[in-house]
């Protein structure tokens, strides 16, 4: 019997405590997360005592040890409480990345900063685009020289979430975050040519501008410049030359995270949709009661339960990938699929169960509104929708289909 | 100085979780999830807190079916040293004289394995049966003092406690010997929620159980042939009350309707 949706009890008793919290404390202030357009500092830094920055962090570095479907409960438990999506952002981003720069960092990058970001001392994010690059990788222009005994780096990202959390040490984080950041360390060699390296936000040579964000306003998103940073060697993440393919690494991660936070995002939107079309009459039913509703009601949760396991299935995938049992394009593919659908899932359900509200719906107070803004932002974060048909289409047709760059 | 709590800890059916009854009138407990009486909790944050304070060790005691165990396991990740789940068929039944007749004898042989209980700390009452019974009667069959509807315990002292206990329109604060069984209100020492390394670790600590005979409990005094009180008969509860809103733009005029239907329906004002 190798397929089983049951969680253990370990999972269980992870997703109680954390539900706990979430009803308790983030639920009630959901809302002011988006009018304040920040998260409230304590309840980030009561996300860091209970352990939820240290979920995937292996034991010895100060985390819990547990595997991405265990995480992916945590994630569960954040979004139902928090529509906005700005604590599964907070979390997702550093749960992915801040993995992958365990696993690819040095082992002084690990014990001086790995074990900061399992205790939630620190914040891990991720910066890839730029103003002239997104999706086209290779059209970044950021670069870094060595220097002595590390590394110059001297660019700007853009469209980057968690900048001004990062960039504040002691408001949301005691040693506020950095971000892994792609740059190039010989361009002459395109992709093969990058590196990956963790910016501190904190550093005095970094300037960060805000974006006014249409959506999921609680974490901040912006760019930032970077004006000669230097940084030591130790916070090189893999070696020269891999960055561009530790950082596919990275997405697969956090798109499969993305999954699951929108299928169950999508859920949550009906759930609260369908109480509200229970109490709401009109033509003396219950709103409830109209086929117009139910019809919609049904296929878009058919959607969302496809959606849910298939997320589940990423995950999955990701542990495998972990214990050495499956491929890495197998995950890509995999997790680019999820993405790629679960995203589309939410938007469609989110958007049909806002409208059972009727002009109720229309209104900053709903928390259904908030997310519709939110999962706007899964078109494109972490890749777009269509690099996720390209990947699938890729990996189901073979790599010499693979479209080729006009020079 | 350090000091040794014990806090008894009744597994209930989940307050939250939707329950069926049995033809009986009595709740089905086979499909239901057992957890922490929520009132014990607080008591079980009273206990943690004065160990964080002042050292010692807290140790839980639950008399309930061996499932029971992870109804639990939510004390042990809050900080409980050790848990013991006194589980014998012949303890099933038991009401609240036979059931703090065993707790308190569970009492007497941590004494014995301790060196000494400096405190029973009780939770107000329970969620299933809201009694409030169980503290004071522990405090009777030590032969200890007891203090029921403890908001704070203030002060500890050499031999004895200071405790806020709320009375009604106020509160009044006492000075008790140790040892004692305070029952604490669920007013303050809000539960903590555990952190997850901790929730993860109470799932592989062992749950002591003991037996009526591990403990020298006389089985005459317990089970249904120990217990004097008899359950009739059970049955639901129908509120055949209804809420009525009275919504107008103007307090003062909502007011003034709702003085009149208070009026019309009989109700003394005394204005």
């Amino acid at each position: 019997m190798p397929v089983d949706f049951e969680l253990t009890r370990e999972q269980e008793d992870v997703r109680s405590t954390v539900r706990e919290f979430a009803e308790k404390y983030v639920a009630p202030r959901v809302v002011e997360f988006e009018e304040r357009q920040q998260v409230a500092p304590e309840i980030i830094r009561e996300m860091a005592r209970l352990g939820l920055f240290g979920v995937v962090f292996p034991e010895e570095y100060g985390g819990l040890g547990l595997d991405p479907v265990t995480a992916g409960v945590v994630l569960e438990e954040l979004v139902r409480a928090d529509l906005t999506f700005s604590l599964a952002v907070a979390y997702l981003v550093h749960t992915s990345w801040g993995y992958v720069a365990y696993k690819y960092g040095s082992e002084e990058f690990r014990e001086n900063l790995i074990k900061r970001a399992a205790a939630g001392d620190l914040w891990i994010g991720i910066a890839t685009t730029e103003p002239g690059a997104g999706s086209d990788l290779v059209g970044i222009t950021t670069t870094a020289r060595r220097d002595g005994d590390g590394y110059v780096i001297s660019g700007e990202k853009a469209y980057i979430s968690g900048v001004k959390e990062a960039r504040e040490r002691g408001v949301w984080f005691p040693d506020g975050g950095g971000h892994v950041t792609l740059a190039y360390t010989d361009k002459t060699k395109l992709h093969r040519g990058m590196s990956l390296f963790f910016v501190p936000l904190t550093d005095p040579n970094v300037s960060v501008r805000l974006e006014k964000e249409f959506g999921r306003k609680g974490w901040s998103f912006g760019s930032f410049v970077l004006n000669d940073v230097r940084i030591p060697e130790s916070y090189r993440i893999g070696e020269e030359g891999r960055g561009f393919y530790i950082a596919m690494e990275g997405f697969d991660h956090a798109r499969a995270y993305i999954a699951l936070a929108c299928a169950v995002g999508g859920k949550r939107a009906i759930e609260l949709a369908a109480e509200y079309a229970k109490q709401r009459r009109a033509f003396g039913e219950p709103v409830a009661s109209f086929q117009g509703v139910q019809f919609q009601l049904a296929d878009n949760w058919a959607r969302l339960e496809a959606a849910h396991a298939l997320a589940y299935k990423a995950l999955w995938a990701l542990k495998m990938e972990q214990e050495g049992r499956i491929g890495r394009f197998e995950v890509t593919k995999i997790a680019a699929a999820a993405k790629l659908f679960a995203v589309q899932a939410a938007k469609a359900a989110i958007d049909d169960a806002l409208r059972w509200f009727g002009a109720y719906g229309y209104t900053e107070e709903n928390p259904v509104a908030l997310a519709l803004k939110a999962v706007k932002s899964y078109d494109w974060a972490e890749g777009s929708l269509d690099i996720m048909r390209l990947i699938v289409a890729r990996e189901v047709l073979g790599r010499e289909y693979i479209a080729r760059r006009r020079q | 100085m350090p000091m040794n709590v014990v806090v008894p800890v009744k597994p209930v059916v989940d307050p939250k979780a939707v329950v069926r009854f049995k033809p009986d009138g009595t709740i089905d407990r086979s499909a239901v999830k057992l957890v922490a009486n929520p009132y014990d909790k607080h008591a079980v944050e009273a206990a943690v807190q004065l160990k964080e304070r002042f050292g010692g060790r807290v140790v839980s005691i639950s008399m309930a079916p061996p499932h029971a165990a992870d109804a639990i396991r939510e004390v042990l990740a809050m900080g409980v040293d050790e848990a013991v789940l006194l589980s014998d068929p012949r303890l099933a039944g038991s009401d609240t004289l036979a059931t703090s007749y065993a707790l308190s004898a569970a009492v007497r042989k941590l004494e014995q394995k301790l060196g000494r209980v400096d405190l029973v700390l009780c939770g107000i009452e329970s969620s299933d049966s809201n009694t409030g019974h169980i503290g004071p009667e522990i405090g009777e069959w030590l032969g200890t003092p007891s203090v029921s509807y403890v908001d704070r315990i203030l002060e500890v002292g050499d031999g004895y406690v200071m405790v806020k206990r709320l009375i009604e329109g106020g509160y009044v604060v006492m000075r008790v010997r140790l040892p004692a069984v305070l029952s604490i209100a669920g007013t303050s020492y809000q539960p903590r929620i555990p952190s997850l390394r901790d929730v993860l670790a109470a799932r592989r600590k062992q749950i002591v159980v003991w037996s009526v005979d591990d403990v020298g409990i006389d089985p005459s005094l317990v089970g249904l042939a120990g217990s004097p009180t008899r359950v009739v008969k059970m049955w639901k509860v129908e509120i055949k009350r209804r809420g009525k809103i009275i919504s107008d733009a103007d307090v003062d005029r909502a007011i003034d309707r709702l003085l009149e239907e208070l009026r019309r329906d009989g109700v003394p004002l005394g204005v």
